[in-house]
């Protein structure tokens, strides 16, 4: 078999498929998602309303303003912090080579959750408590490095072991600031925010969270081969040049960032990088290459799906949290077996 | 070439290896032998850089070609990219594998024989070609030096003839240093120009093949009496091989 | 017009009063049988809304002995805190926000009677109960309800005669806006969305007997905007734009809220309510007046001059520097009436100017 043939292997040609498909199914959603809503506006009227709006003045009627600053905005959130969690997911269940992992393990989202609330209880808002998020979800996931690193080195299990800890005592904090926070005040503030929700989206919060998202999901894209590096032993990854721990933590730093900008604007939304990336690798294998964009266009995806839902299905607004899990866990569950079987078969 | 001049390493208060001093040139090949629990996967994690010197010096390229003993270890990869994982020094953090990559892969998979492999799944081979595959990437990595954990150890004989064969002829042919442990003195005498033997009690020999490879150095190393027997190889040549003695047998 | 408070309350200060000596008790809202030697002296108050409910039972700040965190920075932001300077000194630490009791503290303050909320289990009750303390329990959120528990405490601390003018009133000014708007068409009843919070995720109060903001909605003559909610509820801003209120009114109890939230919202500015400029903030007396509490006829009347212009012509001023100096013993100045009403900030609301001094 000659080089050139090589160099666009059969993996390529399903690789070829299933992304741009995935791609359409998220253009799908985001249309779906555009068009509907509790305001009645026909689905025509709302294709002419987002086709105009590039050369529109700015919208003067009701259905162009929910359409442009109500849907637009809360669509683009949720699909670009659909990408950064499943990407999020995807990364680090490589690198742990364990497909249980999300970011809650590092502590990042206990982190992040008390920064977000922290900054409720202050009255903090915007980019401070998006920074605040942030860094609570770094200073967590440092704490994890500090009392994980044992003379001179780190263990995947020390991580996966100071992460519970970690996790647990930010857990306490948060229940800490509930036990303090007003019950008239900041407190339903704090358990909302906490049930997870696209409900606040405005442009305002999109580019709010847009800088670590898009960060944090670009360096992750550009890192795609290194994850298959990094997912090797320890021993075999460095034989091939790789620093695993030094990359290690740039990739955990890089989740911290859209972990921290997402929890900031939305809350805690789980099981994206858990579920996603499962039924990611079950579309097109564990190659990082193809997975983190497959993850990313598919937790856009459902996310955009679920929150949708969340805002249309009832008068209420149910928080998207609850939906996520609901939806998530038994998911999860399915490809779970699927999974095992497949290897087991194997 | 691979060398550590008088390596020393502890772990906490327990020195592991003391004062080991080993060379191999391009075009050689050695093999460290010694019983359980002597250092020899130190010694080799030495050689590739892993292990932290409490003193002594290492001296190797900046890559060294690597196949690791587990071939339990079920990359779920394609076997081109794993192979294309080999380049991975060349192509920096954000750096993807690109036509040149994937062409010096195919290369070093068609040089073992297993470009029919090329686009199986890594973790539906068998442990002979998982290992096989493994030595491509370590060829893929452009290293003149190679180093093996016992290599073979989980494979069957035919497995392990076609392996060692492969490996002495990049040594003859492609002047590779190779570095390899082994439990198994009759590898040493098939594969390796020079064997290092790590002594029980510390201390460590180094020289000939075919002269450690023989009853009284094994003897002392292992602490069971050997003996060497001759056999006619399949081409009609005389080789030489090692035993343990018989259960029962007096010395 | 003489207020219709003083008169209810002149007519029940000619009973006679009982005998203070007498043992009391009461079946309260959790039907525990509530026993005291002698009227409460020393009072514990653990819900939120309570402590300034008993301060108007009792006309002073004599008998409350401690309260919750919240109820204190409550009284000390609003204008009790004024009123009762006094009131700062009384021990806040015999609960926590979440109002589990901590014992040691409630016992030092040596109270003859702890009322704690009824409807959250027997976590917050048993501890005062092994404390071998005497605990009333009372539920919230209903008219019904606030009456009973105002007359419970009102027993218990030997000051009934206080109960009477204070539920009379409040009997009166129902009647009153049941009759004004009796006759109003539904077409012709302005559809009213209540937001409990606003500025971390809309929370809706739905049309539901339980929910007060709902009933009070409905006996100004208004519609419950909210259709087919229960409960307060999340919901988003598209619905609301989906429902389209005539009037908007705004929780007083988030601080940093102001109408400005929905007339600056480009989606909410176009609702028919903000189009109006229909859009208040609840005001906030000697206690909020969105949840029930002894000031709700107050917040009644507000309601139903701004729901109604035409059909109710309250001189709310008057009233309630009446309802002031018989609940608090105070006279409100002007400066603190225009306060209460939120004058400053919503003085050019919608149908305001009829609460401007005159």
């Amino acid at each position: 078999m000659s080089g050139a043939a090589l160099a666009l292997p059969r993996s390529m040609s399903r690789e070829a498929l299933v992304l741009p498909a995935l791609a359409l199914l998220l253009v799908a959603a985001v249309l779906a998602a555009l068009t509907a809503g509790r305001f009645p506006i026909d689905v025509g009227r709302a294709v002419e309303i987002l086709l105009s709006a590039p050369f529109a003045e700015a919208p003067e009627t009701m259905e162009e303003r929910i359409v442009l600053l109500v849907r637009l905005p809360r669509v683009l959130l949720a699909a670009i912090a659909g990408a950064g969690l499943a990407m999020a997911g995807a990364a680090l269940q490589g690198v742990f080579r364990n497909p249980l992992v999300a970011p809650q393990i590092l502590g990042i989202s206990p982190g992040a959750a008390f920064g977000g609330a922290l900054a409720i209880l202050f009255g903090i808002s915007g980019a401070a408590m998006v920074g605040l998020s942030f860094a609570m979800g770094l200073a967590a996931l440092l704490a994890v490095g500090l009392i994980a690193r044992v003379g001179g080195r780190t263990e995947i299990v020390t991580v996966i072991l100071a992460g519970l800890v970690v996790g647990a005592l930010f857990g306490a904090l948060v229940s800490l600031l509930q036990f303090v926070a007003d019950p008239n005040g900041s407190l339903p503030a704090i358990v909302y925010w906490l049930m997870g929700s696209f409900a606040t989206a405005t442009w305002g919060r999109f580019w709010l969270a847009l800088p670590g998202l898009a960060l944090g999901i670009a360096l992750l894209l550009l890192l795609r081969f290194r994850l298959n590096l990094l997912s090797l032993d320890e021993a075999e990854a460095r034989s091939l040049g790789v620093r695993p721990e030094a990359e290690r933590w740039l990739v955990f730093v890089l989740v911290a960032l859209i972990v921290g900008s997402q929890v900031a604007v939305s809350g805690i939304v789980g099981w994206i990088g858990l579920v996603i990336p499962h039924a990611a690798r079950f579309l097109v294998g564990h190659d990082h290459r193809v997975l983190l964009p497959a993850s990313a266009l598919l937790g856009a995806a459902f996310v955009v799906a679920v929150d949708t839902l969340a805002r249309t299905a009832t008068t209420a607004e149910i928080p998207l949290g609850v939906l996520t899990a609901i939806v998530g866990a038994p998911l999860f569950a399915v490809l779970l077996r699927r999974y095992y079987r497949t290897r087991l078969a194997g | 070439m691979i060398a550590l001049e008088s390596a020393t390493v502890r772990f906490g208060d327990r020195t592991v290896l003391r004062e080991l001093s080993l060379r191999v040139e391009a075009g050689r090949s050695l093999a460290i032998l010694g019983p359980n629990g002597c250092g020899k996967t130190t010694a080799l994690r030495a050689a590739l850089g892993f292990q932290r010197l409490a003193s002594g010096r290492r001296v190797a390229p900046r890559i060294v070609g690597y196949v690791p003993q587990s071939v339990a270890i079920a990359h779920p990869y394609r076997v081109l990219e794993v192979v294309a994982m080999g380049r991975a020094a060349r192509l920096g953090l954000f750096g993807q594998p690109g036509r040149e990559d994937r062409t010096a892969a195919a290369a070093a998979l068609e040089r073992l024989g297993l470009s029919q492999l090329a686009e199986a799944m890594f973790d539906r081979l068998s442990g002979g070609e998982r290992q096989l595959v493994l030595l491509a990437r370590a060829l893929a990595t452009g290293s003149p030096a190679l180093v093996l954990d016992e290599p073979g150890a989980a494979l069957d004989l035919a497995n392990q003839a076609r392996l060692l064969a492969l490996l002495d002829g990049l040594r003859q042919e492609r002047r590779y240093a190779i570095l390899f442990t082994t439990h198994d003195p009759n590898q040493v005498l098939a594969a390796a120009d020079e064997a290092l033997l790590l002594m029980p009690g510390g201390g460590a020999r180094q020289g000939a093949s075919a002269d450690l490879i023989a009853p009284e150095p094994l003897g002392a190393l292992y602490g069971v009496p050997m003996r060497m027997v001759g056999l006619t190889g399949t081409d009609g040549r005389m080789r030489r091989a090692v035993l343990p003695a018989f259960a029962g047998e007096a010395a | 017009m003489p207020s219709r408070l003083a008169i209810a309350l002149a007519l029940f200060a000619a009973l006679p009063l009982p005998l203070s000596a007498q043992p009391l008790a009461v079946t309260d809202m959790e039907g525990r049988e509530v026993r005291l030697a002698r009227p409460a002296e020393r009072v514990a108050s653990i819900p939120i809304p309570m402590a300034s409910t008993l301060i108007a039972l009792d006309g002073s700040t004599r008998r409350l002995v401690g309260m919750n965190p919240l109820a204190l920075s409550a009284i000390e932001e609003g204008i009790l805190g004024r009123i009762f300077p006094e009131a700062r000194r009384i021990p806040a630490n015999i609960a926590a926000p979440n109002f589990v009791p901590n014992i040691e503290a409630l016992a030092a303050t040596r109270p003859d009677l702890v009322i704690q909320w009824g409807g959250r289990g027997p976590d917050i009750v048993r501890p005062i109960e092994n404390a071998g303390l005497t605990a009333m329990l009372i539920l919230y959120g209903t008219e019904d309800r606030t009456r009973r528990y105002m007359r419970d405490a009102a027993t218990l601390i030997g000051r009934p005669e206080r109960i009477g003018p204070l539920v009379a009133w409040r009997e009166e000014v129902q009647a009153r806006l049941s009759a004004g708007t009796a006759a109003i068409p539904p077409d012709a009843r302005p559809r009213v969305l209540y937001l409990q919070r606003a500025l971390s995720g809309l929370l809706a109060a739905g049309a539901d007997p339980e929910i007060y903001n709902h009933f009070v909605i409905e006996l100004a003559g208004g519609r419950n905007a909210a259709e087919g909610l229960r409960g307060f509820t999340p919901v988003n801003r598209e619905q609301i734009a989906a429902w389209n209120p005539d009037v908007i009114l705004l929780n007083s109890f988030e601080d940093a809220l102001t109408t400005d939230f929905v007339l600056r919202d480009p989606v909410l500015s176009l609702t028919t309510a903000a189009r109006r400029n229909a859009v208040y903030k609840m005001p906030l007396g000697g206690y909020r007046w969105d949840p029930p509490s002894q000031e709700s006829p107050l917040s009644w009347m507000w309601l139903a001059m701004l729901l109604h212009p035409d059909r109710f012509a309250f001189d709310l001023r008057a009233e309630m520097r009446a309802a002031f100096r018989t609940l608090y013993g105070h006279d409100l100045t002007e400066a603190e009436t225009d306060e209460i009403l939120r004058l400053g900030t919503q003085g050019n609301a919608r149908h305001y100017a009829a609460f401007r001094a005159r």
